[in-house]
């Protein structure tokens, strides 16, 4: 476990700032406490290569402490390693935080203060942590646990601890009973967050639910458990000033030297020479990291950012893949049609990053005149709040869907009742504020999100315009039945023609637009068999071939 | 096939049989019948310099009958029969009774629904294409827009006018007090006779101002026909003003604001026609009229109150943008016959300044004549283009 600093300030701090974590409202309480819970679930199957099986159960069990609230019981368990006795205090109730800057890889915990957030939350609005139960391949019986955090100390409190039999081999369960709102549909809902979870870990199989409601169950579309790449260090490039301090800090008495070979991917015995080539004072290489000031750190920073260095390795990202992503969509209803596209990893801001996008049209869920619903992700974690301002909506709305056939005013999302699920993976995301709801909105990044889109857009555009054929047909067929007896009647009225004459212009006229209508058949059928090749191609994705 | 030709003086009635026999005899064939219009846009609009108006090109808009255009084949036959049984009957309609009748008509016979009008501009569409085929204009298809703009003083002028009904009234316009006589919307109805020499028509952009100056006696100090535009000249103001200049062959005048709209859009229109109407410019426009003012040196010659066009003005802002555009591409200015216009217009693009007509009113306000003596003083002194 990263622990390189446990100040014991820490706990104090966040407890102040809870808003800052996810904790700013009851609503928002309840979704970022089972999200903190299920990623850390997810990652340790991951890190295990357990295939994760989760099951989620919320409750309202009466009216909470606070004004607006409910008292809220969440309890989550999941089939991974378990922890062991002597951690469990140390992860939920000790906030771990440590380099600022995440840890280098594609995981979704970052930041090692999650999961301790939430017991403050629930030790704050109710008075008592967490109930852990964990159970590890090493052990007979299970351990459970009730644990708050010293907000003081920064330590974890352990309330009550008991062994006792649980039938799973390995697996963790956590409760929390804490103030909190219940929201499930909608930018924010519990069922919103799920349903991205599901779509971007086809692996997982799920079970939740949710209060007033039945048990549900999304069974794993995939038996592959995906590889989360090794850690990389942090590219210079790639870093602000303000983290390059606070990345040195964590350095110590470590020289300059050894600081920046083992703090920074890329940089090497021949990029230090450069460095000095360039005008840094060689002398400083040997020096500790505590003896340089603020002044000098920017110094070396600006060395740093001027210094030619090489493109960080696109090795550490990891994919969902088409092939997963086509079988997971499926799992959030009834497909009309899809389409869906990985990119190849690619370098944005200095940063290794992937795209993926799924474009699918519902039959049973969305509607014509609204906007498309719109899952954005990064490191597989649903991103719920502003959206506005996100790179993958910027890149949205800064597609023309007209010309794929979907409805769309300027600029704007397109409507119908699709998903739009973009997925951003990167071991370094760039975050728009600390609460980790928008993905920073550079250009670099944006264009790159933009040829995902563009790509999906185009293979979905081959069933719009299937759909557009058939309609076509139907209305010249709709057409020649209504305007064809308007038009002869009026002329015979205009001549006073014969009936015999009349006879021959009706036939006339079906031959003419019955020509026309075979072109549209014609037409429709072509579109219909380049469908069907793709259609194929996505079955394959599928398994169904 | 199906164009008539321009030449022809055949009535209407033949024309349009023509027509339906023609689609008739098509289909009968199993072949597609091609009906052709005059394309009445810009892109087709010829001046010739000699006539002094816009004239058709030879584009045409063919309109082949396939499923796309079955709808529209059917609306423009049954909009034919309603046309020509008024003109056997001698009913005249505006555009807006047409389509009431239309909407009428499909009330009445279930089997029409499908061709029923969703609105006006859907019915005025069909209208319009009927026009533009068999190149009639409107009014000889009996259909009348309302009569607007134009009205009229004058001590000299006698009107007669031909009813439908064959009954002729004679108007007297001295008669009339201050009180304008307006002039009808068909201009073939009318025929004008001069009492005594004429020497002038003026026509002014503002209907009020022409108001002003006859209450203040325009008319009767000079032996003259005083006419108020009201903005863009209807049929019915281009079809009088033809009919003054024909008839009675006396200078004519414009007068109006010095501005980017008032040249392209009301000056232009009166003078050539528009493209909208180019099957008609011939009967509704008027040539020989004269661009008496304001124009650019008459500021500095009366001092005359003008201003910059206001960036925040949206309507003038375009005007001039629009003008800029209509000097490199609108065959009237490009003529050399009217560079002078063109002149006032690129003056007008260069300076962005624009002087009302009612600037004349700034000069020596305390004398009512002021502005009648101007205008009578520019014409003397022969200051117009
Ligand atoms: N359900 C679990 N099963 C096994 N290990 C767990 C479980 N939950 C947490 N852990 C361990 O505890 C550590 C700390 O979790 P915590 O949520 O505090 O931080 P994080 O997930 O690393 O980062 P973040 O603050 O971004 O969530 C995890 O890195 C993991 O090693
Ligand atoms: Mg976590």
């Amino acid at each position: 476990m990263a622990n390189k600093i446990t100040s014991s300030s820490t706990a104090e701090y966040f407890a102040k700032n809870l808003q800052q974590v996810g904790f700013s409202s009851p609503t928002k309480a309840v979704l970022t406490t089972l999200k903190e819970a299920v990623d850390n679930s997810l990652d340790a199957c991951e890190d295990n290569m357990i295939l994760p099986e989760l099951s989620i159960q919320i409750e309202r069990l009466g009216k909470g402490g606070s004004k607006n609230s409910d008292l809220i019981q969440i309890i989550i368990e999941d089939n991974g390693p378990g922890l062991s006795a002597e951690n469990l205090p140390r992860v939920f109730g000790e906030y771990l935080a440590s380099s600022k800057f995440g840890r280098g890889r594609c995981s979704r915990g970052q930041q090692g203060i999650g999961i301790s957030a939430a017991t403050t939350w629930a030790q704050l609005t109710h008075a008592s942590g967490v109930r852990v139960k964990s159970k590890t391949a090493s052990m007979k019986k299970a351990v459970e646990m009730y644990i708050d955090v010293d907000i003081k100390g920064n330590k974890g409190l352990v309330k009550k601890k008991e062994t006792l039999e649980w039938d799973k081999k390995t697996g963790l369960q956590v409760e929390f009973k804490f103030d909190g709102r219940i929201q499930l549909n909608g930018d924010g809902g519990l069922l919103t967050y799920l349903e991205g979870t599901t779509l971007v870990n086809p692996h997982l199989t799920l079970k939740y639910k949710m209060p007033d409601k039945e048990w549900v169950e999304v069974e794993r579309v995939s038996t592959e458990v995906p590889v989360v790449p090794p850690s990389v260090l942090p590219h210079p490039h790639t870093m602000k000033l303000g983290e390059f301090v606070t990345h040195a800090g964590l350095f110590g008495r470590t020289s300059l030297k050894i600081f920046l070979k083992t703090g920074f991917s890329r940089i090497t015995d021949h990029s230090l020479k450069l460095l000095v080539k360039n005008g840094m004072k060689k002398a400083w290489l040997n020096k500790a990291m505590t003896q340089f000031d603020d002044k000098e750190l920017k110094q070396i920073f600006a060395f740093l950012i001027d210094a030619d260095l090489s493109s960080p390795s696109t090795k550490s990202v990891l994919t969902v893949g088409e092939d997963s992503l086509a079988k997971s969509i499926q799992r959030l209803g009834e497909v009309d049609f899809f389409s869906v596209v990985t990119r190849k990893p690619k370098i944005c801001d200095f940063k290794p990053t992937v795209v993926e996008v799924a474009l699918a049209r519902f039959i049973d869920r969305g509607e014509e005149d609204k906007s498309v619903q719109l899952l954005r992700f990064a490191n597989r974690v649903p991103l719920q709040f502003d959206k506005s301002s996100c790179a993958i909506t910027r890149a949205i709305e800064s597609v023309n869907w007209k010309s794929y056939g979907l409805k769309q005013s300027k600029n704007s999302i397109p409507q119908g009742p699709y998903i739009f699920a973009v997925s951003v993976t990167s071991p370094f995301i760039k975050f728009k504020n600390a609460s980790k709801e928008t993905i920073d909105a550079s250009e670099e990044l944006v264009d790159e999100i933009r040829l995902a889109l563009q790509k999906a857009g185009q293979k979905l555009s081959r069933h719009i315009k299937k759909e557009a054929k058939a309609e076509d047909l139907e209305r010249k067929i709709r057409h020649i039945e209504k305007f064809g007896p308007i038009l002869v009647n009026g002329l015979v009225s205009m001549t006073k023609a014969s009936q015999a004459r009349k006879k021959r212009a009706e036939d006339g006229l079906s031959k003419i637009l019955g020509i026309d209508t075979e072109v549209a058949i014609a037409e429709l059928e072509v579109a219909e068999e380049k469908l069907k090749s793709l259609k194929v191609k996505q079955a394959e994705k599928l398994g169904e071939s | 096939m199906a164009r008539t030709s321009k030449s022809s003086r055949k009535s209407v009635q033949s024309k349009a049989e023509e027509i339906c026999q023609y689609m008739l005899s098509t289909l009968e064939k199993g072949q597609r019948p091609i009906l052709e219009a005059v394309r009445c846009n810009l892109d087709n609009s010829i001046y010739d310099p000699s006539v002094g108006y816009f004239v058709p090109g030879d584009k045409v808009v063919k309109s082949e009958l396939n499923v796309s255009s079955v709808q529209k084949l059917a609306r423009t036959v049954f909009m034919l029969e309603i046309l020509l049984n008024n003109i056997n009957t001698g009913a005249t309609n505006t555009k807006r009774e047409l389509y009431y009748m239309a909407k009428g008509l499909v009330k009445s016979d279930p089997s029409l629904k499908p061709i029923d009008f969703d609105g006006q501009p859907e019915s005025d569409s069909v209208i319009e294409f009927i026009t533009d085929m068999l190149e009639v204009y409107r009014e000889e298809l009996n259909c009348f827009a309302d009569d607007r703009g134009g009205q009229s003083y004058s001590q000299n002028l006698i009107v007669t006018e031909t009813m439908n009904d064959g009954e002729k009234a004679t108007i007297d316009l001295s008669k009339l007090g201050t009180a304008p006589f307006q002039p009808k919307n068909q201009p073939t109805a009318l025929k004008l006779k001069a009492k005594g020499k004429i020497d002038f028509c003026l026509i002014v952009e503002s209907q009020g101002t022409a108001n002003t100056l006859v209450t203040r006696g325009f008319t009767k100090r000079n032996n003259c026909i005083l006419m108020g535009a009201k903005g863009v000249p209807s049929n019915g103001v281009r079809g009088w003003c033809k009919l003054i200049q024909d008839q009675l062959k006396i200078p004519m005048y414009f007068f109006g604001d010095l501005d980017a709209y008032t040249m392209q859009n009301i000056f232009r229109t009166l003078k050539a026609g528009s493209a909208a109407s180019l099957i008609r410019n011939k009967d509704f426009s008027a040539p020989d009229v004269k661009f008496l003012g304001i124009l650019p040196e008459d500021i500095k010659e009366y001092d005359l109150n003008s201003y910059k066009v206001k960036e925040k003005d949206a309507s003038e802002v375009r005007a001039l943008k629009k003008a800029r555009d209509v000097l490199s591409n609108d065959p009237f200015f490009k003529d050399k016959k009217n560079k002078k216009l063109a002149a006032i217009l690129n003056f007008l693009v260069k300076n962005k300044i624009r002087c009302e007509q009612q600037a004349l009113f700034s000069v020596n306000p305390k004398d009512p004549l002021m502005p009648e003596k101007i205008i009578l003083d520019k014409i003397k002194n022969k200051v117009f283009i």
